[in-house]
């Protein structure tokens, strides 16, 4: 297993993320094409800190090797936090108007 | 020590008045501005007094500079020599005895501080010009002086006469000065500077044939600068044709007439050009002669026919300063300044003496007043009294209410006498006399040598002059104090002047006589200045005193021989009492012909009454008319002059209404109706449209444009993330 | 030859990962995509273990499946009303959403396969030691210690946000 492997799997899960993103019709879904679209930068994250090393030079000398992860981690935490305040949004919004489909949601319809 | 002296004598008049006007800042009165100002000309005549002593006729200049502009700088400075000495000795002396005067005659007005502090700023201003040795000092003080006689001729402004009078006076001497000062910066240009004396002085670059060469554009120059200068003279000391002002004058305080239009500032236009002597060509001189000589016989004739006594006087000194111009423009610089100060003396008194007896009529109408119980009416009785036109003679003034006052006023006239026995040129005893005929002489003597036509004919009208100045003076002596009353009830209301004012009266009587007046014939003393744009090279090293003869002497001019002043001062030199030329003799004999011919047609006239003047003025009614209405001067300033102003201003005022107000308003009307009509039509239609149809298109473009703005979120993204794509597709293909 | 178990493990782990998340955006019902994205999450933490970030897997299925997507269906259930609430596609943006994400796709593909550095670096086999402690210590004291509380804020931030947004409004 290579770091490609884990690169290309990182793109595809990115590129469904950004599909459900545009495509769906639902406030929910697109919320998790954004996780999907976290997950994929996370695996990223951890796939470079497991196999780029220090002595290569390419993230810089000293770096630590479990940078990456520690990344993920707060990535993760982010994730978290996103998801409470965008449900809350998303709560709130059904509440002004009683739906959650994007396109419905259009006062700055110019 | 003379500069703290002169000092002295400008400050203590100055001061006098700033104490006056620092009082009224604070809307009061100093208590006794009549003896602070007395006392300040007092002090300032004994300094006069000290410098006749102290100055050797060693002229100075004392200059300090005063404005600097570029390369020209422009000096302020004092000169003295011996003629400065003796007008400020005539100023001072003159001025201080007005003002003692004047403590008497001016007592009771509502205005009395007031008058002293003009009085104090007159003699300051006075001084001033003459101790200046720049032109600059001398214009400011000249002007100074006409604005000081401007408010004491309008002292009593509330008789319409006298305010008029004093615009009068004021209007007509500035004609002159406007010439004046053409002819100051007319030397300026010339010379670049206004300084009279000292080494950068115009009198010294005169005489340097590098700095003026002397050929004709040069003389010419000269000769326009030195009769526009004059004119400021003619205006001032009240030549023809500016002379009208002068008997107008006549309005303000008797005091002030007998200082400012008798004594000294009329003098002023004397004493300039005298001081302006060595710049004078033989052309302005003869300019200078004939308006002296004209103004002297013009103003004798009117002053026959006058009734008011200070008219009488006014036309005698007018007479008088042209006797003055006449001698200065005969080249006979001595005797027209001797001539100067025995008129300042005998004519102040003359003035004076009026003075007391209009002063008695006027004690007449108070006490009148106040047997009819309205005594708080007095000044208004007294100064109030209405004559429209000038031409009314107010009865306290009218010699044909005068008669036999001559018990009621001894000193008054005594001291009158004199004074008329002085200027109507009674031999030997009168300062008068001797002043008039050095004119005389000085007038004959430059004809005799120059064999010139010119100066014969104005030696005649002189002579003439002379005469008639005799008659009528004797006339108003005989009129005032001789034969009977002629209003009764004016005449025993008549008495005795107060001694403050007889006083003054006695010291003038005294320096009527020649003896006080002798320093004018101490050659040593008084040099005149030498008109060097005259003078031949050849003849410049000798010395006019050398001279013993009459012929061959110093200045030649255009090929004719200058000498008459030089052999007259070199005959002073050698008796000042009895001239030897055949001139000197001639004019004296002629002079004492005439004044006894006058003096004797008057006591027929006025006295013995083997005449009547009435009949006489009946059978040369046309000339007893011209006299009458003073030469038509009047008559054809307001005539011509005024009326001619007047309807310019008119024409002017319809041409402003008719033609500039039409252009004005016809151009409004056609821009209203054109410019403005077609301005609307392109602002509604052009710019409004550009504006309208630009909003519009914005409009509908924005209309179209906003479509873009989906408000779903989703749509934004599609372009964000096509974009990313497209943007990383062109430069992984590029 | 030694019998590629893990490398089959691998796939296979990739493969459950990459086809759930294509259940998440396929699926009409949008419950059945939440539980398709478990899936996912699961796999993930799964690649992770590969990737021997053992804490880091744990965490993913501690807080991906037992937090975040127990919120999800919340917000499902307080926004639908109904469990099986249909999700509607429209075509043409559906087309549009494929063809900028294929595009996408294919960019970042060609970008992993011509970037000569990565392409040596393969898995060299060795284990690591377990991460739970460097990762302890390099948050309570090294260097991430900052950025660990101001996280820890901005979740505290969130969660007092959030819980202020989707509260019922009470006027007056």
């Amino acid at each position: 297993m290579s770091l490609q492997h884990y690169l290309v799997i990182s793109s595809i899960l990115f590129t469904l993320g950004i599909f459900a993103v545009l495509t769906r019709k639902n406030a929910i879904s697109i919320l998790m094409g954004i996780e999907l679209i976290l997950n994929s930068c996370n695996l990223n994250f951890v796939a470079f800190s497991r196999f780029v090393k220090p002595s290569e030079n390419i993230v810089g000398a000293g770096a630590y090797v479990l940078d990456g992860q520690i990344i993920a981690i707060f990535g993760i935490v982010l994730a978290a936090a996103e998801a409470a305040v965008f449900l809350a949004i998303i709560l709130a919004i059904y509440r002004e108007f009683g739906s959650i489909r994007p396109d419905e949601v259009d006062t700055l319809k110019g | 020590m003379v500069v703290p002296l002169i000092s002295i004598i400008l400050l203590a008049p100055l001061a006098a008045f700033a104490i006056f006007a620092l009082f009224g800042l604070a809307k009061r009165s100093f208590p006794r501005q009549d003896i602070l100002s007395t006392a300040a000309m007092l002090v300032a005549l004994g300094c006069s007094l000290y410098l006749l002593t102290e100055v050797v006729p060693k002229p100075d200049p004392y200059t300090v500079e005063w404005i600097s502009l570029g390369s020209v700088t422009f000096s302020m400075g004092f000169y003295l020599d011996s003629v400065t000495v003796i007008m400020l000795i005539v100023v001072t002396l003159v001025s201080s005895l007005v003002h003692i005067f004047s403590i008497g005659y001016m007592h009771g007005d509502p205005r009395y501080p007031r008058f002293f502090a003009f009085l104090s700023l007159f003699s300051f201003s006075m001084l001033f010009l003459v101790v200046s040795d720049n032109l600059l000092g001398i214009y400011i003080g000249w002007e100074l002086v006409g604005l000081c006689s401007y408010l004491l001729i309008g002292f009593w402004f509330e008789k319409d006469s006298a305010a008029n009078a004093c615009k009068k006076a004021f209007l007509t001497t500035r004609v002159g000065d406007v010439g004046m000062f053409i002819g100051m910066m007319m030397l300026f240009k010339k010379f670049e500077t206004l300084s009279l004396h000292g080494t950068n002085g115009i009198f010294t670059l005169i005489a340097d044939p590098a700095k003026f060469t002397g050929d004709t554009s040069d003389i010419v120059w000269l000769s326009g600068a030195g009769v526009l200068i004059f004119c400021g003279a003619v205006g001032k000391s009240a030549q023809v044709p500016l002379h009208t002002w002068l008997p107008d004058a006549m309005e303000g305080p008797t005091p002030v007439s007998a200082l400012i239009h008798a004594a000294t500032m009329v003098a002023a236009g004397v004493y300039l050009t005298a001081r302006m002597f060595p710049i004078l060509t033989p052309s302005s001189s003869l300019v200078i002669a004939y308006v002296g000589g004209i103004t002297a016989i013009v103003a004798a004739t009117i002053a026959i026919v006058r009734f008011d006594i200070k008219r009488v006087l006014a036309y005698s000194t007018v007479s008088q300063l042209g006797f003055m111009m006449l001698a200065l423009g005969a080249g006979s610089y001595v005797a027209g300044l001797f001539h100067l100060t025995t008129h300042a003396f005998f004519k102040a008194l003359l003035f004076l003496g009026s003075g007391s007896v209009i002063h008695a009529f006027h004690a007449m109408h108070a006490h009148h007043d106040e047997e009819h119980a309205e005594g708080n009416q007095h000044e208004h009785d007294d100064h109030g009294l209405v004559h429209e036109h000038g031409s009314e003679i107010p009865p306290d003034q009218d010699m044909r209410n005068m008669g036999g006052l001559r018990r009621k006023m001894p000193w008054t006239f005594g001291t009158m006498l004199i004074a008329t026995l002085s200027i109507s040129g009674v031999p030997f005893i009168f300062s008068g006399f001797w002043s008039k005929d050095k004119i005389l002489a000085g007038v004959l003597g430059r004809a005799m040598e120059w064999n010139s036509v010119h100066h014969y004919i104005l030696f005649a009208v002189a002579l003439v002059a002379a005469g008639i100045t005799a008659f009528y003076m004797f006339r108003l002596i005989f009129m005032t104090f001789f034969g009977e009353p002629r209003n009764q009830e004016m005449h025993n209301m008549a008495h005795e002047s107060p001694w403050v004012m007889t006083v003054p009266l006695v010291i003038l009587a005294i320096l009527s006589f020649p003896v006080v007046n002798t320093i004018w014939f101490n050659k040593d003393y008084i040099k005149p200045p030498d008109q060097h744009h005259v003078q031949a090279p050849q003849h410049a090293d000798i010395s006019p005193n050398n001279k013993t003869g009459k012929v061959d002497f110093g200045f030649s001019i255009f090929g004719i021989s200058e000498a008459h002043a030089a052999e007259d001062e070199s005959e002073n030199a050698d008796d000042a009492h009895h001239g030897h030329g055949p001139a000197h003799t001639i004019a004296m004999v002629l002079s004492i012909i005439v004044a006894g011919l006058g003096i004797l047609l008057s006591w027929l006239f006025y006295h013995k009454r083997r005449f009547s003047a009435e009949s006489v003025a009946t059978t040369f009614r046309p000339v007893y008319t011209l006299f009458w209405n003073k030469y038509y001067f009047d008559e054809f300033y307001n005539g011509v002059l005024v009326a001619l102003t007047v309807w310019k201003s008119r024409l002017f005022a319809k041409f402003d209404l008719s033609i500039i107000d039409g252009i004005v308003n016809g151009v409004a009307t056609v821009t209203r109706a054109v410019f403005a009509a077609f301005i609307g039509f392109f602002d509604n239609r052009v710019i409004d449209g550009i504006v309208n149809r630009v909003a519009k298109v914005i409009w509908s473009v924005g209309g179209r444009i906003r479509r873009i703005q989906t408000g779903a979120i989703q749509t934004y993204l599609f372009v964000v993330l096509g974009g990313i794509v497209l943007i990383i597709l062109i430069f992984r293909v590029l | 030859m030694e019998f590629p178990l893990k490398t089959l493990i691998f796939y296979g782990f990739a493969l459950v990962t990459i086809g759930s998340a294509l259940a998440v955006v396929t699926f009409r019902n949008i419950v059945h995509a939440a539980f398709a994205l478990m899936v996912t999450l699961f796999g993930v933490a799964g690649l992770y273990v590969f990737l021997q970030a053992d804490f880091l897997a744990a965490t993913q299925v501690i807080v991906y499946v037992g937090g975040i997507l127990v919120l999800i269906l919340f917000g499902v259930m307080m926004t639908s009303g109904r469990l099986e609430m249909r999700i509607h596609i429209e075509r043409g943006q559906l087309l549009l959403g494929a063809g900028i994400s294929i595009a996408l796709l294919a960019l970042l593909l060609t970008v992993i396969a011509n970037m000569p550095v990565w392409k040596n670096l393969t898995d060299d086999g060795i284990p690591h030691e377990p991460t739970t402690e460097q990762i302890g210590k390099m948050i309570l004291q090294d260097k991430f210690l900052l950025p660990f509380e101001v996280v820890s804020v901005l979740l505290l931030v969130a969660l007092i946000g959030a819980a202020l947004i989707s509260r019922k409004e009470v006027r007056d």
